[in-house]
């Protein structure tokens, strides 16, 4: 058990705060930095799609908190998770 | 002969009883989460919990975890830990006591003859190790002069009363009656309070306040230079104390002197931080800051580190997601080490 | 079986989940009086070191008083690797102290004991070592090659792997194993 990134998409209201929030997503996208949802082709850990949040590369996070602390509806999380293989 | 962990809230401790009783235990409220345990361990028993979540987000779980089925409890963990947060105890005599066992120098001390009781240093410690008490000296015994209110010529309108500033005049109030239309029935000074400023005489509508103020005309003779002493007491906390070093940079009488564990160099890549405030919220120091600009139109760095706080832990560099920071011990101020295998794992956490 | 266990009674232990009889003690027991006896230990002072009587020391040294299969079974218990005669003699005594004496006494092997400098002094084989030949130096573990029995036990539990135990020939050449 390890403590790693957890979303609750039922909770999620899709406002993005975590996505921009994201220093790995940050700077790996100019848009991101710059505050918006990326719409170009770049690996993120997490991406609002079909209006909720949705995990994409959770083995880039670095588990710093930063989007948790964003998050307005505490939708997405670090918490214990079995360790990935 | 059996290894047993036992947790306590956050705490843990783990023992071994054989020819010997070993005992680690671990005090998670003291832990930085700077990693230096989980790197010196050589049968790889600790983990630990990701520094950024542990400080930025609610965890059940203690900062670190032990496996106690790996764990030999061979003291590493705790000669290392420059927190204190963990320690063996062996027959219940911490190895930090025995000489046998390498311990860091680190030290942190007030002396108490130069301590001019500001509470600067118990203001500034990050940790809040320092307790400053200080008793105050008598202000009746610092100020000198004479003060008379002529109650007959006294009209009890209380304009003394409320411009004093030290409160030092009050007056009875009453309601007034025919038989006595005066809207109090006396008024006294507190000489105990009052400072000689003369504002009640100056500000009196009818002259009836006499007084003078003795302080720079006879001051050195009428007050004695004992009664202007503050007494006092400085404490530092050792084990909460992390030798960061804001109470010497702080005091204005150079009375604290501070030690630190490391000594070493931190790299910032300022263009890979985006300025998330991880690390800041990291450093058990408070070393790291994301620096306002002086003037409108200056640039400042990104993200500052203030190396004269700086113990070089490596907790900011564990707790960054982008990996914009190193740090780099070049330095560790340790007694003897006399196992060449202890050595070469102190060593090893250098970087 | 029941039958059996009441008529044999206090004669039988039960030790690792098998009943044994009592008497291997005392096959275990005759053998090291012989020896003691060899190298000069009085009977007074062999009754002490054993937990004897007096008297049955002096019965075992004149061949008295003892199963000749016992002493066929002791044997063989001794001539089984170090490991094997240390833990079922330990298990049959429940002494550390009569334990190691028989150890001492009745093994013929010698061994040198070497501890390499990734030794990281945890005390696991101070604490395991059933002849306390074991202790830590400046955080190192010195070996005292005179107790050693060669069980192997301190290497196997060492967690650096900083134990090497070899057999010496009796006149001074090292052995494998």
């Amino acid at each position: 058990m390890t403590i790693g990134l957890v979303v609750y998409p039922e909770l999620c209201h899709g406002c993005g705060n975590c996505v921009v929030a994201c220093p790995v997503n940050s700077l790996r996208s100019p848009e991101i930095s710059g505050g918006k949802g990326p719409t170009d082709d770049v690996d993120v850990i997490m991406m609002v799609d079909d209006g909720v949040i949705q995990l994409k590369n959770s083995n880039l996070c670095g588990k710093c908190g930063t989007c948790a602390e964003s998050c307005p509806v505490y939708a997405i999380r670090l918490e214990k998770v079995e360790e990935a293989k | 002969m059996e290894t047993t962990e036992m947790i306590e809230g956050k705490d843990i401790s783990v023992e071994r009883t054989g020819a010997e009783d070993r005992k680690l235990k671990f005090k998670n409220e003291l832990c930085g989460s700077c990693g230096l345990c989980e790197k010196i361990c050589p049968v790889t028993a600790i983990e630990v919990n990701p520094t950024g979540a542990m400080v930025r987000t609610e965890q059940d779980a203690s900062k670190i975890e032990i496996d106690e089925s790996k764990c030999v409890l061979c003291g590493m963990c705790s000669s290392i830990c420059p927190y204190d947060a963990l320690d063996l105890e062996i027959e219940g005599k911490s190895i930090k006591e025995l000489e046998e066992y390498p311990k860091l120098i680190k030290s942190s001390e007030i002396d108490d003859e130069a301590c001019i009781y500001c509470k600067a240093c118990e203001t500034a410690c990050p940790p809040g190790a320092i307790t400053i008490a200080r008793e105050l000296p008598d202000r009746s015994k610092l100020v000198s002069g004479e003060i008379e209110i002529d109650k007959e010529t006294c009209v009890k309108c209380g304009i003394c009363e409320e411009m004093c500033p030290a409160d030092a005049i009050e007056l009875d109030y009453k309601f007034p009656t025919s038989d006595d239309p005066t809207i109090a029935s006396d008024i006294n000074v507190d000489k105990d309070k009052c400072v000689y400023c003369l504002v009640c005489k100056k500000a009196c509508p009818v002259d009836a306040i006499k007084a003078v103020c003795r302080i720079c005309s006879y001051g050195d003779y009428d007050i004695k230079a004992e009664d202007s002493e503050i007494i006092g007491n400085s404490d530092i906390d050792a084990e909460t104390c992390v030798n960061c070093g804001w109470c010497e940079d702080i005091c204005p009488v150079d009375a604290a002197k501070v030690t630190k564990p490391f000594e070493g160099k931190v790299t910032i890549d300022e263009e890979t931080c985006q300025g998330c405030e991880t690390c800041v919220m990291a450093c058990p120091c408070n070393a790291l800051s994301f620096p306002e600009s002086a003037e409108s139109g200056d640039v400042e760095d990104k993200l500052h580190i203030d190396e004269k706080y700086c113990i070089y832990c490596g907790a900011c560099e564990r707790a960054c997601p982008v990996n914009a920071i190193d740090v780099e011990r070049t330095k560790i101020n340790c007694t003897p080490i006399k196992s060449k295998s202890w050595e070469k794992a102190f060593e090893s956490v250098k970087d | 079986m029941k039958i059996i266990y009441i008529t044999l009674g206090e004669s039988v232990i039960n030790t690792h989940g098998v009943n044994m009889p009592k008497h291997i003690i005392s096959g275990l027991k005759y053998l090291a009086t012989v020896e003691l006896r060899k190298k000069g230990h009085n009977q007074r002072e062999i009754a002490e070191e054993l937990g004897m009587d007096r008297s049955t020391v002096s019965h075992y040294l004149n061949g008295r008083n003892v199963s000749w299969n016992s002493i066929e079974i002791a044997e063989v218990i001794k001539n089984t690797c170090p490991k094997d005669f240390l833990t079922l003699t330990y298990a049959l005594l429940k002494d550390e102290d009569k334990t190691r004496t028989i150890i001492k006494t009745c093994l013929d092997k010698k061994y040198v004991c070497k501890v390499k400098n990734s030794c990281i002094g945890c005390g696991i084989c101070v604490d395991a070592c059933m002849m306390n030949s074991i202790v830590l130096d400046d955080l190192k573990a010195r070996i005292d090659p005179y107790w050693c029995c060669g069980c192997l036990i301190c290497v196997e539990m060492c967690p650096t792997n900083s134990i090497e135990i070899k057999e010496v020939e009796v006149d001074g050449n090292n052995r494998n194993d």
